[in-house]
């Protein structure tokens, strides 16, 4: 069966994962205007952006033939429970022969997601469904971890696109791999790759470190949020986010009771702070990890949400407050098909002129300048 | 003590419910003035600007309860119905919405999660934080709440004549005043949530001015709750409460002949209705039903409205009159 799923975060594991499962794997290319364009387009006018770009996405691949998209849903209470349900009848009315196949949480439904990863792994024996799963997982979560280390390195970068086409070379490394122990050597090699690209040297305190937190697809989503970390990498600024495709799985997949991940821990102290329920998508998570950017002396946070998108909303709420409590400067943008490139520049350098001055002058910031850039 | 119930979101809902819960336990309630512009104009300064019309309006009407100073402002968190049903994102983040928006209201905010078994009949349970709140025994909540419950349903009886809201209100205080409805006139279906089609400032009272143009109205909450449960069908159902309610009611009138068409009164970026609005759309097509749909902000003029609804009667009339 010709397999694809939505292009979300990087996507070199899934690709390997599903074709030793023996798909053919209809591989999602990355986002373009295009696909922005087909999204918005076909997609209910007033719908979230995210399933905007993955429709794009959807139409992308069926035009290639793709019989089965895998994708995650999420059940309530907000609107990506329905994301399946709707990218069917689109694509239905659309007149393309492709099924959409959501794995909601595991928890949830267990019998349904069973179901469904039966009719995903294609007469494959159960032990090399797990042996694969572990190695793609491998290589996701390493692949994460080479993309953090350049959210890092890449503000120091000295000659412009370095790191870029390392990670492109990184990529391709990751995909010729066979096993665990292909992956181990790679990362090794991918390490030693980035280590050797020259970047400039600074004081520790002359380090400028921004945390990103936000709804999950804009945030791991470069063509969703404007190539964010890029741009602040760029402005010679360190950055973090808070989601991958390996903290949501290790965050989603292990059962509650065993789960050390520290996103748990952040939205215990959400609730503690501000507020005692999460409203549908990663809000609770969100506000968390905001009081632990602040915790450990981050100098800025940028939260970005898909206009309009109720339960970061409902966090842009309680932003002002994070931010006086905490002492800590916060941006929250917006974005939508309709944001320019420069717009989001312009909030950016603005934004960390102003982390920079704080950092200088340590001691409130003026809340002023704050509420300017919080509610675009 | 005064308790002040905003006139807002689900006030044009429970407040029938509400009402008669405090004044049962021994409480004055307050309810804030109508929406007004100068009132909008607060809210809409202290609230975050993406967010939709109605948690603007609801806003407004917090900050006029501070003015009239209550001693209390009912802010529930509806979180879900029977553990399966979610009332929308922004009703379960509605006392985040208010308190960091308006901290002052903070202080006076009653506030706890409601999860109703059943939308129309309240247990006790449900109110117990009041206990502390009010000082109140667990009884005198019991009963105050059995009243209260017993008021709802009356209420929500006169809803199913096809009274509306501010009609169902002085009916169940005494004054019936049935709402006209002319054999052989127009009827529409007026579909939307109860804070838009009721809010004066937000409908521009868009019920009157169909009724004018001597037209029949129908909503929603006209119909008993058996009516618009969602099928026994497979798939995935819509789990918002009151979009589900919407949703069905669409779906059961597309089948009566007798209604000529059909306005969804929304507003903009709304979550909910930017799944079922394209699917009204896609279904009234299919049944060829005349659909409209009215998007509001707090920007929308009078005179946009106006027109809309005239250009959607007058094509209906033309229309049944070309059908005689
Ligand atoms: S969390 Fe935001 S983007 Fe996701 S479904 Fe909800 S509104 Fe849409
Ligand atoms: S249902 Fe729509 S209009 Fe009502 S609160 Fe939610 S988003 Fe706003």
């Amino acid at each position: 069966m010709k397999v694809a799923f939505p292009y979300m975060g990087c996507v070199t594991a899934y690709d390997w994962f599903l074709e030793h499962l023996g798909h053919k794997v209809v591989m999602p290319p990355e986002p373009t205007q295009r696909t922005i364009d087909l999204g918005v387009k076909y997609a209910p006018e007033f719908f979230c952006y995210p399933f905007k770009i993955m429709l794009g996405t959807y139409i992308e691949v069926a035009e290639k033939g793709a019989e089965l998209i895998i994708s995650s849903g999420g059940c309530g209470p907000c609107r990506a429970g329905l994301y399946g349900e709707v990218h069917q009848r689109v694509l239905d009315h659309l007149g393309f022969n492709t099924e959409v196949v959501i794995f909601d949480s595991l928890f949830q439904d267990p019998k349904d997601f069973f179901r469904k990863v039966l009719s995903v792994k294609n007469n494959t024996s159960l032990m090399s469904v797990l042996k694969y799963f572990s190695i793609g997982f491998k290589m996701v979560e390493d692949m994460d971890a080479i993309q953090r280390k350049i959210n890092i390195l890449r503000a120091y970068e000295i000659n412009r696109g370095d790191f870029n086409e390392a990670f492109s070379k990184i990529k391709k490394m990751y995909r010729k791999c066979e096993s665990k122990k292909d992956v181990l050597k790679t990362t090794v090699e991918a390490n030693a790759m980035l280590d050797k690209i020259p970047i400039r040297k600074v004081r520790e305190e002359e380090r400028i470190r921004v945390g990103i937190v936000g709804e999950i697809y804009v945030i791991m989503e470069r063509c969703a949020n404007n190539s964010i970390e890029e741009k602040l990498n760029n402005l010679g600024v360190e950055v973090e986010t808070v989601q991958d495709i390996s903290s949501w799985v290790k965050h989603n997949l292990i059962p509650r009771r065993f789960n050390k991940e520290k996103s748990w821990q952040v939205i215990e102290k959400a609730k503690r702070e501000y507020t005692p329920l999460n409203v549908g998508g990663h809000d609770l998570e969100n506000i968390g990890w905001m009081i632990d950017f602040a915790e450990r002396g981050f100098d800025g946070i940028v939260h970005c949400m898909p206009f309009g998108c109720l339960p970061e909303l409902v966090t842009r709420s309680i932003i002002p407050q994070i931010s006086k409590d905490k002492n800590i400067p916060i941006l929250s943008l917006s974005f939508d098909e309709q944001i320019s490139s420069a717009n989001v520049q312009t909030r950016l350098e603005a934004f960390i002129d102003l982390a920079k001055n704080k950092k200088k002058k340590p001691g409130l910031f003026e809340e002023f300048e704050f509420k300017e850039a919080a509610i675009v | 003590m005064t308790i002040g119930i905003p006139r807002a979101l689900l006030y044009y809902y429970y407040f029938p419910l509400w009402r008669s819960l405090f004044t049962n336990l021994g409480h004055q309630v307050v309810v804030s003035a109508p929406t007004n512009g100068e009132m909008l104009e607060e809210g809409i300064k202290q609230t975050v600007s993406e967010i939709c019309v109605p948690i603007k309006v609801y806003n407004s009407h917090v900050i006029e309860l501070l003015k009239k100073d209550v001693d209390f402002i009912f802010v529930p968190r509806f979180v879900r119905n029977n553990g399966r049903e979610w009332y929308c994102p922004k009703f379960l983040g509605l006392p985040e919405l208010v308190k960091y928006s308006i901290p002052e209201a903070k202080e006076k905010m009653i506030s706890f999660d409601i999860h109703p078994k059943i939308d129309d009949t309240f247990d006790a349970k449900d109110f117990l934080p009041l206990c502390d709140y009010l000082n109140v025994s667990k009884r005198d909540l019991k009963n105050a709440l059995k009243k209260a419950n017993e008021d709802f349903l009356k209420f929500r009886a006169f809803m199913e004549k096809g009274y509306d809201f501010e009609r169902a209100l002085s009916a169940l205080d005494g004054i019936d005043n049935p709402p006209p409805f002319k054999k052989g006139a127009l009827n529409i279906l007026l579909i939307g949530y109860v804070y838009n089609i009721y809010d004066p400032l937000v409908s521009m009272n868009i019920i009157q001015k169909l009724r004018d143009m001597n037209v029949n109205v129908y909503t929603f909450d006209m119909l008993n709750e058996k009516f618009i449960r969602n099928p026994k069908e497979k798939g995935k159902k819509i789990y918002w409460v009151f979009t589900r309610k919407i949703y069905n009611t669409v779906r059961r009138m597309l089948l009566d002949d007798e209604i000529d068409g059909i306005i969804h009164l929304t507003a903009f970026v709304c979550g909910p209705d930017s799944v079922v609005g394209k699917l009204f759309e896609l279904d009234c097509d299919k049944y060829q039903k005349p659909f409209m749909t009215i998007r509001v902000d707090e920007h929308t003029g009078h005179g946009h409205l106006q027109t809309r609804i005239e250009a959607f009667v007058d094509m209906l009339k033309y229309k049944t009159k070309n059908a005689m």
